[in-house]
């Protein structure tokens, strides 16, 4: 008997609650639903990840289609062809040239990079008057445009009235009027790539070292060097260790911009001398862009997506250790 | 305190020497970056400023001028290309582009830094690994979808597509601003009945303006500094922006019109690397996900 009681009870409580919840006004109901923490959160995040999705997300998508099917800019949805763009890719003599530069700059400007920026920012942690303003001038090439500051550097580099070369004739390494043509043969035309490209992303690498180095707690340094460390073992054992975090992300960042980037090699050579300086993401525009074939285009720019995925992979496993912290 | 006296009266000789020595080396090694960094800048500036005559001319310092300063370049640029309007498209892009950016940022960089849903981790993960997404993978695909949508060889493509790249940098740099706001005072907030909304429009983001300037011009300034979609999308003269303008437009065919290139080039890198300059350690501090504190 208690227990029916208790039970119906139970009823007219649940639905004095459901009366009471349906009196509220759809405002108010929707006001009740956002004080929930996870329905504000995805409420709040969807605009992000729907722009995403959409632009990136899709697009990626379509990349995929593209590099599968026969599409040209005249006929964007062309017929299934399977594997054909890919091996017509890779049987292309010049994108497998772009293929090699791509690495080929890309490394060697990260290890000149690397060296240079050490260096650089080893001086720029130093205190001296003016620190600040020898900071912001070196840091311009950073700052400025890349597009602007590539520009800037192929007028340097004109086949004519090249300044380099008449500051080199000047100091006598080449005679006068008669110093290389940069920008027009093979060789001095992938160094000067690597040289645009280690002018633009030295101050980065440089100044993410310096915030790295100064971060460092100055006591374990002091410490250290009364225990009777010196310079090589402070920085091997101390500098390194603490900054090697940091460090990795904006060489990973340092990597993929430099690997996925178009606008220094477009800029300088547009991949001349006969297509022997190209790198993958300008020889995609060509085909893709300018001949118009979509499907052979994506192809190409696909090739950046391993070592993209590579480099995410890398990052994702540095943030997630230190959201664990 | 006085019994702390500095000897620096009593340094000798051979000390100041030696840092005498210390400063030269320090300066000697300091100046090949500084010439190499500065170097390119300078020659825009001076290549700006001179007369055609003294550009062309093989037979002197190219280095100075060896003719008057002229002004005949910018000229130039303002009456006979679309410099004006290039400038008014980036206004107006970039002004779009902030306002999408803030819009979609603002929201999730809050819940991002400060609450804890099922997979809040990983979206904000995920939106960070977009920065990585270069424009050169997926050029192809978005200008067909261009086609598609009306906005090919448009500015407002570009409006549309540059908020890919402004949105993952600026929520990372907005959730670093949101997590230093101390919890206590939107806890006090929603204590006193404030919804949750009410406790990010009226009590997060008065205290967050310098950080939303901050979202404001890095946004801006992203925009200033792309090319490659702009390249692809953009063929119409009147429809580029400034940085595309300059550097497409002032060659005719082989003809490279050296002085007003540099000019539009170095009136568009002023304010940005200015700017840059300003906010270099936020910058660093968005791109490396906060990990420098």
């Amino acid at each position: 008997m208690a227990e029916v009681e208790r039970s119906v009870s139970d009823v007219a409580r649940t639905t004095a609650v459901a009366r009471a919840r349906a009196q509220l006004s759809p405002r108010e109901r929707i006001g009740r639903l956002l004080e929930n923490e996870a329905v504000f959160g995805y409420l709040m995040v969807a605009p992000a990840i729907l722009y995403i999705l959409i632009l990136v997300g899709y697009p990626f998508a379509i990349a995929l289609w593209f590099t599968v099917s026969d599409a040209t800019v005249s006929q964007p949805i062309g017929p299934f062809t399977g594997l054909t763009n890919l091996k017509f890719v890779l049987d292309d003599e010049v994108f497998k040239r772009a293929l090699a530069n791509t690495f080929v700059f890309t490394i060697s400007s990260q290890l000149i990079q690397m060296v240079f920026g050490t260096m650089l920012a080893f001086l720029l942690l130093r205190h001296f008057r003016g620190r600040r303003l020898i900071r912001a001038i070196v840091m311009l090439p950073f700052t400025v445009p890349v597009a602007v500051g590539a520009i800037a550097w192929q007028w340097m580099l004109n086949p004519t009235y090249s300044v380099v070369n008449w500051v080199g004739a000047q100091l006598g390494f080449f005679p006068m009027l008669g110093g290389p043509n940069w920008l027009g043969e093979e060789q001095y035309a992938m160094i000067s790539i690597i040289v645009v490209n280690v002018w633009r992303n030295l101050p980065f690498t440089a100044i993410v070292l310096t915030a790295g180095i100064s971060s460092i707690p100055q006591e374990i340094l002091e410490a250290a060097s009364l225990d009777g460390a010196g310079w090589l073992t402070r920085w091997r054992k101390i500098m390194a260790p603490i900054i090697a975090p940091i460090i990795y992300i904006a060489l990973l960042f340092s990597l993929v911009f430099t690997f996925t980037d178009m606008t220094v090699v477009w800029l300088l050579t547009k991949g001349s001398p006969v297509n022997s300086t190209h790198v993958i993401a300008s020889y995609a525009f060509v085909t893709g862009v300018i001949s118009g074939g979509l499907g052979r285009g994506a192809a190409m720019s696909l090739f950046l997506f391993p070592v993209l995925l590579v480099g995410a992979l890398m990052l994702l496993r540095n943030l997630k250790a230190r959201t664990l912290d | 305190m006085a019994a702390i006296t500095i000897p620096r009266a009593t340094h000798g000789r051979a000390f100041r020497l030696r840092r005498l020595r210390g400063n030269i080396l320090f300066a000697l090694a300091l100046l090949p970056f500084v010439v190499f960094a500065l170097f390119p800048v300078y020659w825009m500036f001076i290549t700006t400023f001179k007369q055609v005559n003294d550009l062309y001319n093989l037979q002197d310092n190219p280095l100075t001028f060896n003719l008057a300063p002229t002004l005949e370049q910018v000229t130039y640029l303002f009456q006979q290309t679309n410099y004006a309007t290039w400038a008014v498209n980036t206004v107006e892009v970039g002004a779009v582009v902030v306002a999408i950016t803030l819009f979609v940022c603002i929201p999730a960089a809050y819940v991002l830094a400060r609450m804890r849903f099922p997979g809040s981790t990983s979206l904000g993960i995920g939106i960070f690994l977009t920065y990585l997404v270069p424009p050169t993978l997926l050029f192809l695909p978005l200008s067909q979808i261009m086609v598609g949508l009306g906005l090919i060889n448009t500015k407002w493509a570009l409006a549309v597509v540059y908020p890919t790249f402004t949105i993952p940098f600026c929520t990372w740099l907005l959730m670093g601003f949101f997590k230093s706001i101390p919890r206590e005072i939107t806890e006090a907030a929603r204590v006193d009945g404030c919804s949750r909304f009410g406790a990010l429009f009226r009590v997060v983001l008065p205290v967050s303006v310098p950080g939303l300037l901050t979202i404001v011009i890095f946004a801006f300034t992203l925009v200033m500094q792309e090319y490659v979609y702009g390249l692809t999308f953009v063929s119409a003269s009147d429809q580029k922006l400034i940085t595309l303008g300059v550097v497409t437009d002032l060659i005719r065919g082989d003809i490279f019109y050296w002085g007003s290139l540099m000019a539009g080039a170095l009136i568009v890198a002023i304010p940005v690397a200015f700017v840059y300059n300003l906010f270099m350690d936020t910058f660093v501090r968005g791109i490396t996900g906060g990990s420098l504190k």
